[in-house]
């Protein structure tokens, strides 16, 4: 009775223990089909409940950020004109541009105009900006390098004129060709290039800038480069005024993330109801089955081997349900992607969701495990001349 | 009737294949020299008693001493409720005496953990049911070889051999439901007999079948006590006690001739005598004669 002889091949003989217990157990389950499928059906709608709410959720933190990403990614610096300030000197772009390191850094003129084209006309505001494939992204013709001449339409003004790029417009009475036709832009932001125009920074006569973009790639980094700024630039005296929607945009991922967490909540409430549907079918299982477990024991089946077909049994009907809701997930997420085109499809194929899905076949089969943990002690524990005697 | 005629043909038995002495030898001689090993199971002075709700516990087996040889088949009778299942739950380490000792082979089992026990029935004692209690989801062969499921190594050869020696060779792969009684009593001898027990244990053996069917799975008894195995039958079936070679009698928890060679009908009568005060007292010792 050596431990030796009770473990032998240790990983092994550990395995090979749940062969047994896994053909018995699945046969077990098919004696009752009714009831196993029920199980497993609970526990399909427990998965699908988790993964699908987890996904909606995380599909609209996604949607969520990509709409407003760009306004978390951006610091608007503006003059100071409380304190006298009234535009930005090449000095104070050069201490920007120190202070925040890595991100661009896009002066921008700004004034207003008249813009024309056939009739048509809009007053919209007029950007110098030198380099704007820096911020920006054309959906018609090419940004340049180095913006020399040409006018950059915004999606907004380019449609209400009917312009495209080749085409000419007429802006504060001069006639310039357009150039490029801008990406239309899906968030809101401080410097609005929908029904913006832009031309080279040579058009304007300004002696300062009148604001600077900062670009970043994240919201941590804009918000670095914010802290930054105010303290290079605003050191001594407040030169400039920033704009950043950073903070703002962690309250509202942290608004959907909690939106997430209250889905799953939801879903997770399912799953628990699942797991006490398994463990009424586990236990009445081995009520049921509670002579047949005393002859195990009886001729000499270990305990241990006694639960472990117990727990085969609510483990194959939390992999089973877990599984079929993890692909009804699929399925409902996938029709749900072709029945509603609002949907952004790249957003549903975030490799995120992958991980709700992951979560939710693990709670599944976990659910299983831990309902039939009860009822397959009780029943392995039990001693078999108490068993017998019934 | 047939009583006697049995006990008279257990004693010409015993007396034929073990020597007269090693019975002697019981009888006669103190504890500390008993030749322990000469009887594949044996209970000393076990006492089994049950809590009852609220009043005196009641005693299910009252201070009793037991023995088989290997290679003997002992029927236990005796009327319902007195103490037959205890006796063989004692006997098969699903039950532990209150006190007195248990012994399979030359070793010490009176008490011993649950894994322990669950290790010595697998390794030594095989049960038969009156219900048969075969697992209905697995195939004849499968249900023979449960019992070493969980261990390393396919015993289904040797399952598969078993149950063509008790005749079922061209069911193993039938499922209970698909066997007559007769059937699934084999397939049951089958289980209990794979991993070679010295005790065969049966409650009831024949108490689900025909006289036809007991009959011949009480013939199979015989050719598995002619193995060597100790064949122990709790019955109510007088054509048990007539292929048995010892008949016991259990009543109200006294033994009468657990003991081989030990069947004399005087000794039940005093045996019985006593009975009562060991019923009110539990203390004294029954059998008299021995200390």
């Amino acid at each position: 009775m050596s431990a030796d002889d009770r473990a032998p091949g240790g990983a092994a003989g550990w395995l090979r223990g749940w062969r047994p217990a896994v053909s018995m157990a699945s046969r077990n389950l098919r004696r009752n089909r009714v009831r196993t499928v029920l199980a497993v059906l609970g526990v399909c709608i427990g998965v699908l409940a988790v993964a699908a709410l987890g996904i909606f959720g995380n599909v609209l933190a996604l949607g969520a950020d990509d709409a407003i990403g760009d306004i978390g990614t951006q610091v608007v610096v503006s003059p100071n004109t409380d304190a006298g300030v009234e535009s930005l000197s090449d000095a104070d772009i050069a201490s920007i541009r120190r202070a925040v390191g890595e991100p661009a850094v896009i002066p921008l003129y700004s004034d207003s105009a008249t813009v024309a084209r056939q009739g048509d006309q809009t007053f919209a505001t007029v950007y110098g900006v030198e380099e704007p494939a820096l911020a920006y992204e054309a959906a018609e013709g090419r940004l340049p390098e180095r913006h020399r001449q040409g006018a950059i339409l915004g999606a907004g003004i380019a449609e209400d004129l009917g312009a495209g790029a080749g085409d000419t417009v007429e802006i504060a009475g001069s006639q310039v060709r357009v150039i490029a036709v801008l990406v239309e832009s899906q968030t809101f932001s401080p410097v609005a290039p929908d029904d913006a125009v832009y031309l080279p920074e040579s058009a304007f006569s300004a002696d300062g800038y009148a604001q600077a973009l900062v670009v970043s790639d994240t919201g941590a980094e804009a918000r670095a480069a914010a802290d930054a700024i105010r303290e290079a630039v605003n050191a001594r005296e407040d030169r400039v005024e920033l704009f950043e929607l950073a903070a703002l945009v962690d309250e509202i991922n942290e608004f959907f993330g909690l939106l997430s967490t209250f889905l799953l909540g939801l879903g997770a409430i399912s799953l628990v109801v699942a797991g006490v549907s398994i463990l009424n079918v586990m236990l009445m299982s081995t009520v049921e089955r509670r002579q047949e477990i005393g002859v195990m024991r009886a001729v000499g089946v270990a305990r241990r081997d006694v639960l472990r077909v117990l727990l085969a049994e609510a483990g194959l009907i939390g992999a089973a349900g877990a599984a079929a809701g993890t692909l009804l997930t699929v399925l409902l997420v996938a029709g749900l992607v072709l029945a509603t085109p609002a949907v952004d499809t790249a957003l549903v194929l975030d490799r995120t969701n992958a991980y709700y899905l992951l979560l939710a076949l693990g709670f599944g089969v976990g659910v299983g495990l831990v309902s039939g943990a009860y009822p397959a002690w009780k029943a392995a524990n039990e001693r078999p001349v108490e068993a017998l005697r019934s | 009737m047939s009583r006697n005629r049995t006990t008279d043909e257990a004693e010409d038995l015993a007396a034929g294949r073990a020597t007269n002495g090693a019975a002697a030898d019981w009888e006669t001689s103190g504890d500390s020299n008993l030749a322990d090993d000469d009887y594949a199971v044996a209970l000393r002075g076990v006492v089994k008693r049950y809590p009852s709700g609220g009043g005196e516990p009641v005693v299910a087996l009252d201070d009793v001493d037991f023995a088989a040889r290997p290679g003997e088949f002992v029927a236990v009778v005796g009327p319902s409720g007195s103490g037959k299942s205890t006796l063989l739950n004692v006997l098969g380490l699903l039950d532990d005496p209150t006190s007195g000792r248990r012994l399979l082979g030359d070793t010490d089992v009176t008490s011993l953990s649950v894994a322990e026990r669950t290790r010595a029935r697998k390794e030594s004692i095989g049960f038969v049911f009156q219900d048969f209690h075969l697992l209905p989801t697995l195939t004849a062969v499968e249900n023979v070889a449960m019992p070493t499921a969980f261990d390393p190594g396919d015993a289904s050869d040797r399952a598969a051999n078993l149950l063509a020696r008790f005749g079922l060779g061209d069911r193993l792969d039938h499922e209970p439901n698909e066997l007559s009684g007769g059937q699934k009593q084999r397939v049951a001898i089958a289980r209990s007999l794979i991993n070679e027990p010295a005790v065969l244990l049966a409650d009831e053996p024949t108490g689900n079948l025909d006289t036809d069917t007991g009959e011949a799975i009480l013939a199979e008894f015989e050719r598995v006590k002619a193995e060597g195995v100790a064949v122990i039958a709790v019955t109510h079936d007088p054509l048990v006690e007539e292929y048995a070679d010892r008949v016991v009698d259990l009543t109200d928890g006294v033994l009468t001739g657990g003991l081989p060679g030990e069947s004399d009908p005087h000794a039940d009568a005093d045996r019985r005598g006593g009975r009562d005060a060991g019923r009110t007292a539990p203390g004294p010792q029954v059998g008299g004669d021995r200390g």
